[in-house]
C-alpha cells in the first residue's frame, strides 16, 4: 500500500512540476512506471523495497519543492514559481548549516 | 438538444415581442412592422444566453460516458468489452493497483478535480468513481 501511495504522489508531482510541458510530462510518467514496473514483482517482505519506496518519495519531494519550470523570454527567463516551491529567506542564510533549507539533498558551497 | 431549445426560445421570443405591440400602437404611431424587428433580435439573444447559462450539473450517464471513454482509450484494459458500469478496475479489467491508481489520475484530469489519497483508494470500481464524481460539486 505504501508503493501505491509512494506512486501516486510521484505521479501528482510530476503533473505539478512539468505542468503544460506535455513531452517532459510523458517522459517523467514513462519513467515513474518503469521505475515502479521493474520492482512490481518483488515480494513485500523484500528488504529492497522500504529504500526504493523512501527514494520514490524523496523524488517526488524533489520535483515538488526543488524544480522550477523556466521559460524564455527575450533574454531572460521566466520561472513558474509555485506555492510548493522551497523558498529561503534571510533569516536561513544565518543558519547556514543547520539545514533549514532542504537544497533538494545536495549540500550548498558553505556547508562543509 | 441545443436546436430544439433555440427554436423553442426563438418562438417563445416572437410570441413576447408580438404581444405588446397593439397596445403601445395604439399610444404611439409607429409602424408595428418597425417596432417587432427592433425588438425581436434583443429577446432572442437574451433567451439564448439563458440558454447557455443553464448548464446544470452532471449526470450520472454523462458520467459514466466520460469514464467509459477513458478507460477505452487506456490500452492495460484486458477488454472494451468487459467496461460496464460495474465493472471493478481488478477482478473485471484486468488492471493491478499501479494502473488503478493511473486511472484514478486519469479521472482526475477529466473532471478537473483532486481527490484526496483516501477517498482515491476506495475507488476500485466503475459505480464507485461514478458515484464519487456525482458527490463532488466541484466536478465538471
Amino acid at each position: 500500500m505504501a508503493a501505491v501511495s509512494a506512486y501516486r504522489s510521484l505521479l501528482r508531482s510530476a503533473r505539478l512540476a512539468f505542468q503544460g510541458d506535455t513531452r517532459m510530462l510523458d517522459a517523467a510518467k514513462q519513467s515513474i512506471r518503469q521505475g515502479f514496473r521493474d520492482k512490481a514483482s518483488l515480494a513485500a517482505s523484500d528488504p529492497t523495497i522500504q529504500p526504493a519506496i523512501q527514494h520514490a518519495l524523496d523524488v517526488a519531494n524533489f520535483l515538488k519543492t526543488n524544480l522550477v519550470q523556466g521559460k524564455r523570454d527575450g533574454t531572460t527567463y521566466k520561472l513558474r514559481i509555485h506555492e510548493h516551491t522551497e523558498r529561503g529567506d534571510n533569516e536561513s542564510i544565518k543558519l547556514a548549516g543547520n539545514n533549514t533549507a532542504s537544497m533538494g539533498g545536495v549540500k550548498c558551497c558553505s556547508e562543509k | 438538444m441545443l436546436r430544439t431549445a433555440i427554436l423553442r426560445s426563438a418562438a417563445a421570443a416572437t410570441r413576447v415581442a408580438v404581444r405588446p405591440v397593439p397596445q403601445i400602437a395604439s399610444r404611439v404611431t409607429i409602424a408595428p412592422v418597425m417596432r417587432t424587428t427592433s425588438f425581436a433580435p434583443k429577446a432572442v439573444a437574451w433567451q439564448g444566453i439563458r440558454c447557455y447559462a443553464a448548464g446544470g450539473s452532471l449526470d450520472k450517464e454523462e458520467v459514466y460516458e466520460r469514464i467509459r471513454q477513458l478507460l477505452a482509450a487506456f490500452d492495460k484494459v484486458n477488454d472494451p468489452k468487459n467496461i460496464k458500469e460495474t465493472a471493478h478496475f481488478s477482478n473485471d479489467l484486468g488492471l493491478d493497483s499501479l494502473d488503478t491508481v493511473e486511472v484514478v489520475m486519469a479521472i482526475e484530469e477529466e473532471f478537473s478535480i483532486e481527490i484526496p489519497d483516501k477517498d482515491a483508494d476506495n475507488i476500485h470500481s466503475i459505480d464507485k468513481a461514478v458515484e464519487y464524481i456525482l458527490s463532488q460539486p466541484d466536478a465538471y
